[in-house]
């Protein structure tokens, strides 16, 4: 009966952490579309660091 | 996970900051030297002299050129990263207790203090990241705090809001073009008790975590100030800082010396705390330092963190196979 107890709230547990995990995933999903969104309607690249790690790329090829 | 200790300061840590490629490190203290290092090897690159009190603050443009220090002295300083010229100075009636450059290095907030019937403000400057470029004298514009204080401030994502933290436990969202009050929310304890002593944005300026003496950090959604995660502690916090790559909060704090009795024994045992983000549960513990720490920040990749204390010491560390290796088991059954 303890080890059922126990296995219960071990369950709990885990459900209870999917549930948050999917929940910030949820809301990480919506705000970083929302951001591209407004940085292309400001004219901005929609990865703010897409260009400074192009060129780290091409510095790495360089140096190879 | 050995650190490396940086000796430099001699009165204790205000605040440390590593440049946007992290290769960086900047320090204040409450001894009137900026200090700048290599953070691979804890090697100094140099020191910047020229303020006349206790600094308080420091940042770096996202360029690593310019450099804003403010202090004790009721100075705001711009300085050459490179050579170490103060090109700047903007003088204030009180002490200057945080500044940031926006994420785009083309403006400047400062929170000043509220001291002998000045109130206290924040203030917004136009930054042209350039060592040759003559900076303008006059701020945007000026917050004024009639009723709490603030103690921190940082810029969302887009420079869109200002947001601040406050003596009575509030957090304020301002809009970042016209320095106007949108809202307001009581996110800590109130009154000092709840003091906020730290705001650190994520990455993307989408969210942003607290740290309050009401021995509790918080993560706060920018657009909405909604609560998103909070960390329970048993210590007043001073510090606390997001790790990029693992979904980790670090926290930092602890009793001041006098405000505990059993000092002898708890020599080297003030601890960085280690937090799941999203699950909130404590998951390690890192001590080292001798006193409290005031501060903490992360390696911009997340390839490690330093912090600074009481003390007087920085320690940085760079995080190795079993940091990253660290999953939670729903984490690998969602991966």
């Amino acid at each position: 009966e303890d080890t059922f107890e126990a296995e219960t709230a071990n369950r709990e547990v885990v459900e209870a952490r999917k549930r948050q995990l999917d929940e910030w995933r949820a809301w990480r999903e919506r705000v970083e579309k929302d951001l591209k969104a407004q940085r292309v309607e400001l004219g901005l690249p929609e990865d703010p660091n897409a260009a400074q790690r192009k060129k780290d790329e091409a510095e790495d090829t360089v140096i190879e | 996970m050995r650190p490396i200790l940086l000796q430099g300061h001699e009165r204790s840590l205000t605040q440390i900051k590593y440049n946007k490629d992290g290769d960086l490190l900047f320090s204040t203290a409450k001894d009137h030297v900026i200090c700048a290092w290599y953070s691979v090897n804890g090697e100094r690159l140099g020191t910047y002299h020229g303020h006349q009190g206790a600094l308080w603050t420091v940042d770096i443009d996202p360029t690593s050129t310019l450099l804003a220090t403010g202090a004790a002295d009721n100075t705001i300083k711009i300085w050459d990263v490179k050579t170490g010229k103060s090109l700047k100075t903007w003088d204030f009636p009180t002490a200057v207790k945080r500044v940031e450059f926006s994420e785009d290095g083309t403006l400047l907030l400062a929170v000043t203090e509220a001291r002998m019937g000045f109130l206290g403000t924040l203030v917004v400057f136009p930054i042209i990241v350039d060592v040759e470029a003559q900076q303008a004298d006059a701020p945007l514009f000026t917050i004024t705090f009639r009723e709490s204080k603030a103690t921190v401030a940082a810029w969302s994502y887009l420079n869109k809001y200002i947001i601040t933290g406050h003596e009575d436990g509030s957090v304020s969202q301002y809009d970042g073009k016209s320095g106007e009050l949108i809202q307001d929310i009581q996110a800590h304890e109130i009154g000092t008790a709840g003091q906020i002593t730290d705001i650190q944005m994520a990455p993307d300026r989408t969210y942003f975590v607290t740290a309050s003496k009401d021995k509790t950090a918080k993560i706060i959604d920018v657009d909405n100030l909604k609560v998103l995660k909070t960390f329970v502690t048993d210590t007043p916090l001073n510090t606390a800082a997001l790790t990029p790559k693992k979904d980790f909060v670090i926290l930092g704090g602890g009793q001041e010396a006098r405000d505990v009795t059993t000092t002898s024994q708890r020599q080297g045992k003030f601890e960085a705390r280690f937090y799941h983000k999203i699950f909130e549960d404590e998951i390690g513990r890192v001590r080292g330092h001798f006193g409290p720490l005031n501060t903490i920040a992360v390696h911009p990749q997340g390839t490690g963190y330093a912090s600074g204390g009481e003390d007087g010491y920085v320690r940085v560390h760079h995080f190795d196979k079993p940091y990253f290796d660290f999953t939670y088991e729903v984490e690998r059954m969602k991966a």
